[in-house]
């Protein structure tokens, strides 16, 4: 959208604001990667892939910290005015978005290593879904940053309702298995951090299209977000 | 886009830069301004000889006959050591009249060609004629006031000969007038009228003072022609050998310019052939006071001019 | 005017109808469908907007975009040029600006301006005030050194001036200039004051100073101000109207001119992607 624009007549100046997408697309993709490997973690029980999940954090942050770095120095510097001005400001929303995502698979995938010493009497089908869900927004919302691309930054911001549900259902299915069997409350206590850090990455991403969208269109996405974590207010009663 | 023809590192077209060759323009060029400055200055030396070597003899020649007897006493004939008071006063008299009738027309004119004539025909066609009147020979002017004043009235006049300088006096005093008035920036005119000044008072009170130091030295350009004029004179107030204006009677300040009225340049003309060397002699005393008397008006002005400003 | 419209421009509508932005008062000055033309070249379009009572507007746009030729339609300075005319409608107080029984002397003791270069008139200090206040009062000299004083103190240069009011204006700095030129505008009390790229001649302090003296002085006088630079019109207008080829394409508040405004030919200019 943005590139439909002419070209801005101080040619560093758009190098600059090309320079400042692509280490928001490069840690996007990073970010995505480490998502992606927490995901392995849980759903097969790599380790190793658990362990590239965590150690992508430090990356992740150093990105982060120069993208801060850029951002002083043009507002500094250039003087960005209308949609130079919002693009400039999101990014820094957006990286902190992206870097609170990278910790929360960090997280996810530290997780994971304590739950592969547990054999669990169910299927993780659930987080396997919820896993999928969460990378697609993810790679829309990243898609959404490098393309500047409102539409898809809007689809991610109405799917996360999906993510929401199933996090619901989750939520009551493992504290089911936890009144069923004392002993799965370790696993299941684990499983429901994760599905939880799951859940914040979807609000990070959601948080990160609205960004986007107001850096593109200059307007804000309404207030009432289709929202459907319910789960503060689930109560599970057990049977009999 | 654009983009191909200048990314990169660019490449200057031609052969790589020889400093030999820069060198020796540089040593050409360095000539070629000495010599330029050599010229220069040696034109303006040869202007200063001239200018010194002319006052150099107009003081060697007329200091020897300047004398106080020479502001008192009037032109007398040969011999009888006659001075060059009447002659001074009818210079006087003829200058300031003449500058005082000329100026204020010219100033209106050039005010009007500057100010409100932008563009039209009219405004055009005085400036044309007025350019022309700038540089007709004065001779021309003096022919000009004898038809007009002299033969109709049937006598030579101070009056007449105001006139004929007054008529030189105009075009100086127009062109400076217009040229100085257009150098005020517009802004300072569009200042005043924004601030709700009809256009005469904005032309009045803020065109004048700025262009007043121009104004002043075209009036002092115009006095110091006609301080020295002689050919507008001899048609017009022709010189007159006896005294005319007698400073007992102030009355006759007025009555002398019925009458053919004494000048320094008409009685130069007329003595400096002669063949008695104190007339000559006399001549020279009166150039010099024309001279030094123009150049003294100069330094007053500037100096007062400086010190209100 | 339609004031749902102006609620419409806050709320962030994408009508392209031209509105005043700031505020909901009756505007000092309204223009409606303005056209200019400098002989038979059309200057301006059909321009419709509003000056609000005590605000200050900014004018921007590329050099010949028209709106120091709509600046100068609000005092008429048009006038003094011929081959110059207006066309539409331009209210203030119940009459037209540009209607040709308008008495301009009057006029521009109400609608003052201020150039791009200091003016200062070849006089003193205190006679460059006078001189205007001459033209519309008549002040017993006690009365006049109290006006002097007072614009002078308005303009914020009343301190570095007042030990010599009857040195010559030419002596002043370049930033000194232009506040006694806003002084001489002042003290002839108008209800608005047109800025003609004020600052464009100055330094970066002195145009604070200019800047500041704005802020001051819109409490008391409704301020059009027509500036290249950006970042000045973001710092002193309340409103800001974006001009291009004599078409007003866009007026709002400045800060959403300048965080997001409606119209992409707004938005390439004050991002530098013109053209």
């Amino acid at each position: 959208m943005a590139d439909l624009q002419p070209e801005h007549i101080v040619r560093s100046y758009a190098q600059e604001l090309a320079a400042l997408r692509d280490r928001m697309t490069q840690m996007g993709g990073l970010v995505e990667a480490q998502v992606a490997a927490a995901a392995a973690a849980v759903v097969q029980q790599d380790s190793d892939a658990a362990t590239r999940a965590v150690e992508q954090d430090p990356a992740v942050d150093a990105l982060e910290r120069e993208v801060e770095g850029q951002v002083i120095r043009m507002l500094a510097l250039r003087q960005p005015m209308a949609q130079d001005l919002r693009q400039i400001v999101a990014s820094l929303k957006i990286t902190a978005g992206l870097e609170r995502i990278g910790d929360y698979a960090a997280n996810v995938a530290k997780r994971s290593i304590v739950l592969a010493q547990f054999s669990l009497p169910f299927s993780l089908s659930g987080i396997a879904h919820m896993l999928r869900l969460v990378q697609e927004n993810l790679k829309l919302v990243v898609d959404a940053i490098g393309e500047n691309d409102v539409e898809k930054a809007t689809q991610v911001w109405r799917s996360d309702q999906a993510v929401d549900d199933i996090y619901n259902a989750i939520f009551r299915e493992l504290v089911t298995y936890m009144m069923e069997d004392p002993r799965n409350i370790t696993p299941c206590t684990h499983l429901l951090f994760i599905a939880k850090n799951l859940e914040r990455i979807g609000d990070h991403a959601t948080n990160i299209a609205e960004t986007v969208y107001y850096a593109v269109t200059g307007d804000s996405l309404p207030e009432a977000r289709p929202k459907g974590d319910s789960s503060a207010y689930a109560v599970v009663r057990a049977r009999g | 886009m654009s983009a191909t023809l200048t990314s990169g590192a660019s490449t200057i077209p031609g052969p790589g830069r020889d400093h030999a060759l820069g060198a020796r323009l540089a040593r050409r060029r360095r000539m070629a301004d000495r010599l330029v400055v050599v010229l220069c200055i040696g034109a303006t030396a040869i202007g200063l000889l001239l200018l010194a070597s002319i006052l150099f003899t107009l003081l060697v020649r007329g200091l020897g006959g300047l004398s106080l007897g020479v502001l008192y006493k009037n032109t007398a004939p040969a011999g009888s050591n006659g001075g060059l008071a009447n002659a001074i006063v009818g210079s006087l008299l003829q200058t300031v009249v003449g500058t005082a009738i000329g100026t204020p027309i010219g100033l209106m004119v050039g005010t009007y060609l500057a100010e409100y004539s932008r563009g039209s025909a009219l405004g055009n066609a005085v400036r044309f004629v007025s350019d022309v009147l700038l540089s007709a020979p004065s001779i021309l002017i003096g022919l000009f006031i004898y038809t007009l004043l002299v033969l109709p009235v049937g006598g030579y006049s101070g009056i007449a000969g105001c006139i004929a300088l007054a008529v030189i006096v105009i075009p100086i005093v127009v062109r400076t007038t217009e040229d100085m008035l257009r150098l005020v920036p517009v802004s300072l005119r569009e200042a005043a009228i924004a601030l709700g000044a009809p256009k005469w008072k904005s032309i009045v009170l803020v065109c004048y003072p700025a262009a007043r130091d121009g104004i002043v030295t075209g009036l002092l350009l115009a006095i110091a022609r006609i301080a020295g004029e002689t050919a507008p004179l001899l048609f017009t107030s022709l010189g007159n050998l006896n005294a005319t204006v007698d400073f007992k009677h102030p009355a006759t300040i007025i009555t002398a310019f019925g009458q053919a009225m004494s000048s320094l340049p008409v009685t130069i003309y007329q003595y400096a052939g002669s063949a008695y060397q104190d007339l000559v002699d006399l001549s020279w005393v009166a150039a010099l006071l024309i001279t030094f008397g123009v150049l003294a008006l100069n330094i007053v002005a500037r100096v007062a001019l400086r010190r209100r400003s | 005017m339609d004031m749902s419209m102006t609620e419409n421009a806050t709320a962030g509508s994408r009508s392209n109808a031209p509105a005043t932005a700031a505020t909901t008062e009756a505007p000092r000055i309204a223009i409606s469908g303005l056209d200019f033309y400098y002989g038979t070249n059309k200057a301006l379009k059909s321009v419709s907007v509003e000056f609000p009572d005590r605000k200050v507007t900014g004018m921007i746009g590329p050099s010949g975009c028209g709106k120091s030729t709509l600046l100068r339609v609000l005092n008429r300075m048009y006038d003094l040029y011929p081959g110059q005319r207006a066309e539409g409608k331009v209210m203030m107080d119940g009459d037209n600006i540009i209607d040709p029984g308008m008495d301009l002397n009057v006029l521009r003791s109400r609608v003052g301006m201020v150039f791009q270069k200091p003016t200062p008139f070849p006089m003193s200090i205190y006679d460059n005030i006078a001189f205007g206040v001459k033209l519309h009062e008549r002040l017993s000299k006690a009365q006049m050194n109290e006006r002097v004083e007072w614009s002078l103190t308005r303009a914020a240069l009343w301190p570095e001036v007042k030990d010599r009011l009857s040195a010559s204006a030419a002596g002043l700095s370049g930033g000194q200039q232009q506040r006694l030129c806003i002084a001489r505008t002042i003290a002839t009390r108008p209800e608005v004051i047109l800025l003609d790229e004020p600052t464009s001649a100055l330094d970066p302090i002195s145009t604070l100073r200019v800047e500041e003296l704005i802020d001051e002085l819109k409490r008391d006088f409704t301020i059009v101000i027509v500036t290249h630079n950006m970042q000045q019109a973001a710092r002193c207008a309340d409103q800001v109207a974006f001009f291009y080829l004599g078409e007003l394409v866009e007026v709002a508040p400045a800060a959403q001119m300048f965080t997001a405004p409606k119209q992409k030919r707004t938005q390439e200019y004050i991002t530098g992607r013109f053209g």
